[in-house]
């Protein structure tokens, strides 16, 4: 047996009470008002939605930061440790939709091992394996810094509103998940990771020394994963084959999600602060010339002009059509930003087109 | 609707093949039965929860989908009887018959035909909505999707 210490005679002699038959179960009066809960299930189950009724469903507009890694809804005896949690204001983390997007989340997950139908990968001519290699190395790249990032804000959330920290985790495997399946393609068909790119390192590393929980998600889930959500519909739109065509789909859904629940946060935060507004464009003002440079650097722009032309022979053409996608990404991230209430038309800061003669048609 | 037919059996024991005209109310229960008869698929891509409005011209039809199938077909007089939350999935006659007889041919859309390739410029089908995060829906279930209208290869369709 090892030293004694005031803790084990403690413990010790509340054992030998417990022998003598004096249990205290004082726990099972504890908390008379969260009893009698029921869950009614929807079509798809019993989801985070179903069992937040009640008390449990009552979100606090302030958390104390001394209410330890206690659930909410159950009794806390008395103060206990600080676990160090420093973002306690609903207003300033909460998103309506987290909790179904959580769900969504669980019941929609994949994984690369099994999902993806590898035995149907194809031989490609070289300059296409390599303008997707390309492709996938900047994807992985940007996937495994927007894990960071993510991983960055969740410990920092009080535990009393478990929805975003709980979707923050589905966010946080999608994302490991993406950069496995994406270092993954570029390394299972006779090609390798190519070149890192200095414009993308500018970019994160904007969204991950973000001063705010909100401003690094409208820089990283908003700006950054909605460009690539639309770079994913168009990924289903360039892919040589069956398999590329199902990651990014995959990938789509995942990156939806993520966009979804930082648009209502974004919503929520406005409602609530709406002097917070500057911060955001600001942010959104460097964080758009980041992108700028990032779209237009050549590791980025011309394997995807590559893969939308079919080849390096269909270069040319391949610009224009990546010129659509642009144009994609730039409406959809204004009209995101426009549905949480942040009307960013008369100020973004980067060309709404780019000067390329747009053509449209298949890629191949 | 009544979702609950299953497979029709012919007298040999033999799967009946469906058939309906499309665009209809009657071809989208079709697919809709189709999508129940492989709920095990589907559960694989996880439980799917929004409303698409399909539009072929001027014809306009309303599904509800709810956990693994479709709990609503409706045909509508306007756009703005649809329920609130929603998105649209437009285009002609012809960019609908070209999908779904690529279906048919190949028994899931090839690679020029899927609805993200078929979306990605806005031509020959286009997503829309009320805003942009409604048209996202349309991305979060897009694996669902296709694998509903990859079902339209089950149907003998006719125009």
């Amino acid at each position: 047996m090892g030293r004694r210490t005031p803790t084990i005679d403690a413990g010790l002699d509340r054992l030998r009470e417990m022998a003598r038959g004096n249990y205290s179960l004082a726990w099972m009066e504890s908390n008379p008002e969260g009893w009698g809960q029921m869950a009614v299930a929807g079509p798809a189950g019993i989801g985070l939605v179903d069992i937040e009724v009640d008390r449990y469903a009552e979100i606090p507009e302030h958390a104390s930061p001394r209410g330890g890694v206690a659930l909410r809804g159950s009794h806390v005896p008395g103060k206990l440790p600080a676990p160090g949690y420093d973002l306690n204001e609903r207003s300033r983390l909460w998103s309506n939709c987290a909790a179904k997007l959580y769900d969504e989340a669980v019941a929609r997950q994949w994984n690369s091992v099994t999902d993806v139908p590898w035995d149907q990968l194809q031989e490609l001519p070289e300059d296409l394996e390599k303008a997707l290699c390309q492709m996938c190395t900047g994807i992985a790249e940007f996937e495994l810094a927007a894990a960071d990032a993510t991983a960055r804000w969740i410990s920092r959330i009080n535990g009393n509103f478990h929805e975003i920290k709980l979707f923050l985790a589905t966010q946080l495997a999608d994302q490991a998940r993406h950069m496995d399946v994406f270092r993954k393609r570029a390394l299972a068909n006779g090609g390798g990771l190519l070149e890192t790119s200095p414009c993308q390192h500018d970019l994160l590393l904007a969204g991950m020394r973000a001063s705010s929980y909100t401003t690094a998600t409208a820089l990283m889930q908003i700006l950054c994963e909605g460009f690539s959500l639309s770079l994913f519909h168009a990924g289903e739109f360039l892919a040589p084959g069956e398999v590329e065509k199902t990651i990014f789909r995959l990938c789509m859904q995942d990156q939806a999600r993520h966009v979804a629940h930082a648009v209502s946060h974004l919503q929520c935060f406005l409602e609530d602060h709406p002097e917070g507004i500057e911060e955001i464009h600001r942010a959104l003002d460097a964080g758009e010339q980041a992108m700028f440079r990032l779209t237009l650097e050549p590791q980025t722009i011309e394997p995807r002009a590559i893969l939308a032309g079919a080849g390096l022979a269909g270069i040319d053409l391949g610009l224009s059509r990546v010129a659509l996608l642009y144009a994609r990404q730039v409406r959809e991230y204004l009209g995101r930003l426009g549905t949480a209430g942040l009307d960013r038309a008369g100020r973004i800061t980067i060309p709404v087109e780019l000067p390329v003669q747009p053509c449209g048609g298949h890629a191949r | 609707m009544n979702m609950g037919g299953g497979q029709l059996l012919g007298g040999a024991g033999t799967v009946e093949e469906k058939s309906a005209a499309f665009p209809s109310v009657e071809w989208f229960e079709k697919l809709a039965e189709v999508m129940q008869e492989n709920e095990a698929f589907y559960r694989q891509l996880g439980p799917i929860d929004c409303t698409m409005v399909v539009i072929v011209d001027d014809r306009i039809f309303e599904l509800v989908f709810l956990g693994y199938g479709v709990e609503s077909v409706h045909d509508l007089f306007a756009l703005s009887d649809a329920a609130a939350s929603h998105f649209t999935l437009e285009g002609s006659l012809q960019a609908w018959c070209a999908m779904i007889d690529n279906i048919r041919e190949n028994g899931s859309a090839d690679l020029e035909h899927t609805l993200g390739a078929l979306t990605f410029c806005d031509a020959p089908l286009r997503v829309g909505g009320p805003d942009q995060l409604e048209i996202d829906v349309f991305y979060r279930f897009n694996a669902t999707l296709q694998r509903f209208f990859n079902d339209s290869a089950e149907i003998q369709t006719t125009y």
